[in-house]
């Protein structure tokens, strides 16, 4: 019989109890181990928003954002004075105009529209019907430009129809076309539009097709994908045929103006917002949603993990009480082998390799309720994130500018997390409940060992 | 061999101080087997647990071979436990949940013994105080008292002592298997010259040894005549007068 076969013969001595200690290790080790998962994940996923955040800003007319607010519009001069502050490598105007079903403009009068802040956008006819259903949010929308008056009607969702100088959605990102092709030269006027995919099909319109807005035509020269139901929701003009179709030329409704570094961004920004005036633009890093969600997720992140370090403690304070707990039982035992001459480092020994059968049981099953727990707890953690961030962009959907871009892309984003833990990340965590197991078998054993055998063999 | 000065023990309880060794000194040569009779709590206990460097005195010394307990640090103690001394503990404080063969095994493994060597020798042992073969691998807890008797002397010979303590190793014995552990004291004593003290009650075990002690009240005196006075051997020319003082 070895120290070792004695330890393995110690831990099962009281089954009853071993399955018990286990038990109870194993769940706090797991929910440890799932926090930590949990918390890699979002972290990871807090690292991928910050980068798609990146190093666009977004300038936005002073007081205005979308379609709301007030103020002065952009124009190119703006674009141009943007375009020469240091670190900024690419400006890209946008102009966003608001379209209507014409048959269904025509049957609820001109008066349909006039509720939205008009500065930034002019709110035009098309032959397209939108791909999304007004509800009942887009209902109580809508109602806030109509009078009560009237009986309770069902409107269809305005589509965005943004003209882009250069190929990137809204919000700066590049589009992601699907079928057919790009609008080739951005910068010059042209009857080639690009329709979301979920916008094409509702309309049956394929690479080729025409539709009209104002009565004039144009072609579909590609569909893109902006990943979610709004976002697929719009369509995307050169940026000269936008401000043409609006009759405002060099007028923008947000100018997307990359930098060219992370570090450069904050100083940029500072930079931008002193030439263009804080009189007549807004500058903003990313999209507001977008912050929103990174800093609620930043918060579940920390709160994964303290709970991780909640849990690691709560297991590291079970194998510490159970430790001290067994040596204090089998006390009489230590004095009897230090009576027969078991040197201190034998007897501490034995029962740090009897915690570490115990803690080695305890994480292998927490392991495995971990694994099972960890992609729940992840998608949990962050869905409820998700929550809360969408709450604005559904307001932003039902009214104005086409936030869902941004939003409906974070929000994919964060839903389809999938937590996946790091073996290093699992192992650092078991090595710290091995740690303390360690030492919760090793101070109370060398400390009982260290009593005169005669005292420990006469008890309490 | 072993020289016992001036030992002193005194315990604490409520204010009251109990002295179960009161200045005991004596000296025991190489081979030696005695005795140490005395009532019920009069420290016999104690006094054998000072010896085997299991406890530390109040005051006194005793001096193994030359080196004094006194002065050694905690390492060498448990080395002295290990290597020189046998104890066969009254309450035989085995480990419950080892067979007895493992019990045995312990001080061996301790004391760095090849495994197979371990097991034959203590099986060899287990066989010396004749407990059944089919006893061997049965834990400890499910063995009657004798037989837990029997395999606490078989651990304390395990490591061949130099100095045997055995408080009252016949206490659960029936007078055929005691006489028989008195038979295999004996024969260590002739044939490997160990030294050998016995806390007993047990008349037979201490008509048998060479030196006879009382303890009373914390006083060791020596018999210099019992098996006179039992009538059964003429008085051994080597019981003489105890240097424990009295009074
Ligand atoms: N740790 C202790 N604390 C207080 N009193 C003790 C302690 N150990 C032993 N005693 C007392 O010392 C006396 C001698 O005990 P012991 O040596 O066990 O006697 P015995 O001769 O029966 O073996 C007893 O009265 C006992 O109550
Ligand atoms: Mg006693």
């Amino acid at each position: 019989m070895s120290v070792l076969a004695r330890s393995v013969g110690n831990a099962f001595r009281n089954k009853i109890r071993t399955t018990a200690v286990v038990a109870v290790l194993a769940v706090a080790i797991g929910l440890a181990l799932a926090m930590l998962v949990a918390n890699q994940a979002v972290t990871a996923k807090v690292t991928e928003l910050n980068a798609s955040v990146g190093t666009t800003l977004t300038v936005n007319p002073a007081g205005g954002q979308g379609f709301e607010g007030g103020g002065e519009p952009l124009t190119a001069q703006e674009a141009t004075t943007a375009a020469a502050v240091p670190n900024v490598t690419e400006v890209v105007g946008t102009k966003a105009l608001r379209l209507r079903n014409a048959t269904e403009a025509a049957s609820q009068g001109a008066g349909g529209g006039g509720g939205f802040g008009g500065q930034a956008t002019t709110t035009m006819t098309t032959s397209l019907t939108p791909a999304v259903d007004a509800g009942t949010l887009g209902n109580r929308n809508q109602e806030t430009g109509t009078t009560g008056t009237q009986p309770a009607r069902t409107f269809s969702l305005p589509i965005t129809a943004t003209g882009i100088g250069a190929e990137v959605d809204s919000t700066g990102k590049a589009l992601d076309i699907t079928d057919g092709s790009g609008l080739g030269d951005y910068t010059a006027a042209s009857k080639s539009a690009l329709l979301g995919t979920t916008l094409a099909e509702k309309n049956s319109l394929k690479v080729g097709s025409t539709f009209t807005i104002n009565d004039q035509t144009f072609t579909v020269a590609g569909l893109f994908d902006a990943g979610t139901a709004f976002g697929n929701n719009a369509v995307y003009l050169t940026l000269p045929e936008a401000q043409t179709l609006a009759a405002l030329p060099g007028e923008l409704s947000t100018m997307i103006v990359t930098v060219n570094s992370m570090e450069n961004v904050d100083a940029a920004k500072t930079a931008l917002q002193t030439a263009l005036g804080t009189d007549k633009a807004d500058v903003t890093q990313g999209q507001r949603n977008l912050e929103t969600a990174v800093s609620s997720l930043d918060s579940v992140k920390n709160i994964s993990f303290m709970a991780f370090v909640a849990a690691l403690g709560t297991a590291g304070l079970i194998i510490l009480l159970i430790m001290v707990m067994l040596v204090r039982e089998r006390r009489k035992e230590i004095g009897v082998l230090k009576a027969i001459g078991a040197p201190n480092r034998t007897i501490g020994l034995q029962f740090v390799l009897e915690a570490l059968v115990l803690v080695t049981l305890g994480s292998a099953v927490g392991a495995a309720v971990a694994s099972f727990a960890s992609g729940s707890i992840a998608t949990a953690l962050i869905g409820s994130s998700t929550t809360t961030t969408a709450a604005p962009g559904n307001r932003g959907a039902a009214g104005g500018f086409p936030g869902g871009g941004p939003l409906g892309g974070a929000t994919q984003l964060l839903t389809s997390v999938t937590a996946s833990a790091s073996p290093g990340v699992i192992a650092a965590g078991i090595a710290a409940v091995f740690g303390v197991a360690i030492i919760g078998a090793l101070v109370p054993a060398l400390l009982t060992a260290r009593i005169r055998p005669i005292e420990v063999l006469r008890g309490e | 061999m072993i020289e016992v000065k001036n030992l002193v023990r005194t315990f604490q309880s409520g204010d009251r101080t109990i002295k179960p060794v009161n200045n005991v000194s004596f000296e025991l040569a190489e081979g030696t087997l005695a005795s140490i009779v005395g009532k019920s709590g009069s420290g016999k206990s104690t006094l054998l647990s000072l010896l085997g460097a299991l406890d530390k005195p109040t005051s006194g010394d005793v001096v193994v071979n030359g080196v004094s307990l006194a002065g050694m640090p905690d390492g060498k103690l448990t080395e002295y436990r290990r290597r020189d001394i046998g104890f066969v503990f009254q309450q035989f404080n085995l480990i419950p949940n080892l067979t007895a063969l493992d019990n045995v095994m312990l001080p061996m493994e301790f004391a760095g013994v090849r495994r197979s060597v371990r097991t034959k020798r203590a099986k060899e042992l287990l066989e010396q105080v004749q407990l059944d073969v089919d006893r061997h691998d049965r834990r400890i807890n499910r063995l009657s008292g004798g037989e837990q008797q029997r395999v606490a002397i078989a651990r304390a010979l395990a490591n061949e002592p130099k100095l045997i303590l055995a408080d009252e190793p016949t206490g659960n014995l029936d007078e055929q298997t005691g006489g028989h552990i008195i038979e295999l004291l004996s024969s260590l004593r002739r044939e490997h010259n160990t030294t050998i003290l016995v806390v007993t009650h047990d008349r037979s075990l201490a008509n048998k040894t060479d030196r006879r002690f009382r303890l009373q009240q914390g006083r060791l005196t020596e018999e210099t005549a019992p098996k006179q006075v039992q009538g059964m051997a003429p008085a051994s020319p080597k019981a003489v007068a105890a240097t424990a003082p009295v009074g």
